[in-house]
């Protein structure tokens, strides 16, 4: 059984799971308290602006709507790469990656155009309360996004190789994954709280 | 054995045909949420729906996605320990600083805004 561990990589701890999905669970957990802190200065600073823009002139709920769907669409894709990860289809494994991947850029080709669009309207970090704790939080989301799309990036360069991701290619795969879905949970969280709460 | 389980698919028996549906119902949810928030709703109606439509939005994801629901209940406690302080993060910060003394320092200064709706 040790021997036959010790050929898959696994790591076990004591409380019986594999020590690589409890680091990422506990960071995640760790996450969920960095962004609720963001949530809550966003909502504490919510109608406190002084001097416009305020989120009724620049937000713009259709365009955020859609990049919602690419986001929910590249969670599929990213459970569809665990699942053939699992199941040992390499191909199909690659391409529900690079979807993703493509996926999560086309997210951040809509953050930066909305930021863009904010900006064009007088709205930065240091115009008003709103401002602030609007780019602070979405911003950050914009850097998981990105990070993610990197950290995705390297496991399919990885999958690449003559022998793929290894024998542990579908715990890793696993472990990218619950990654990228948090950032969509996170998302779920932000598109509803800043963007359809009045 | 529960890393065997993990890397062979986490004991989850979902498959491409479940993940389409999920993925379907949690697009149409959105949609719900966007029309509740056009929907002229009074607002306390419409948080309470928004806020609902958003929980079950994260709890599909977190338990099929993200396959919670499948795994060893270590992680659930684990993310539920997480997401319980950053709840009680919001309830204490909100509580603090929420309409505080602070706020109406400003507010004789408000210039007369002409609100439009989204």
């Amino acid at each position: 059984m040790e021997a036959t561990e010790a050929a898959h990589g696994e790591h076990h701890t004591s409380l019986g799971v594999d020590n690589r999905m409890l680091l990422m669970w506990i960071f995640l957990a760790s996450e969920c308290l960095f962004f609720g802190s963001l949530i809550s200065t966003y909502l504490i600073y919510k109608g406190e602006s002084l001097v416009r823009p305020l989120p009724d002139d620049v937000f713009d709920i259709p365009l955020t709507s859609l990049s919602t769907f690419v986001l929910l669409v590249s969670s599929f894709t990213m459970v569809l790469a665990v699942y053939a990860a699992h199941h040992n289809f390499p191909k199909m494994m690659k391409l529900s990656l690079l979807s993703t991947i493509l996926l999560g850029l086309v997210f951040l080709g809509f953050q930066v155009y909305e930021f863009r669009l904010f900006g064009s309207e007088g709205l930065n970090l240091s115009t008003n309360q709103f401002g602030a704790s609007f780019f602070v939080l979405t911003g950050f989301h914009g850097v998981h996004v990105g990070v993610g799309v990197l950290y995705l990036g390297s496991m399919l360069i990885g999958s690449m190789r003559r022998n793929g991701l290894g024998p542990s290619g579908g715990l890793y795969m696993e472990i990218a994954g619950l990654y990228w879905h948090f950032v969509d949970i996170v998302w779920i969280v932000i598109f509803t709280v800043i963007y359809l709460i009045p | 054995m529960a890393s065997d389980a993990h890397t062979k698919g986490s004991g989850s028996t979902l498959g491409p045909r479940q993940y389409i549906q999920i993925t379907i119902g949690l697009a149409v949810v959105t949609v719900l949420e966007l029309i509740a928030s056009y929907a002229g709703l009074g607002t306390v109606t419409l948080v309470t729906v928004l806020i609902v439509m958003s929980a079950l939005k994260f709890g599909v994801v977190v338990a099929l996605f993200m396959h919670l629901r499948f795994e060893s209940r270590v992680f659930t406690q684990m993310f539920m320990l997480g997401l319980i302080l950053a709840t009680a993060i919001l309830i204490g910060l909100l509580a603090l600083f929420w309409n505080d003394s602070t706020d109406a320092l400003g507010g004789e200064e408000l210039p007369p805004w002409e609100h439009h709706g989204h």
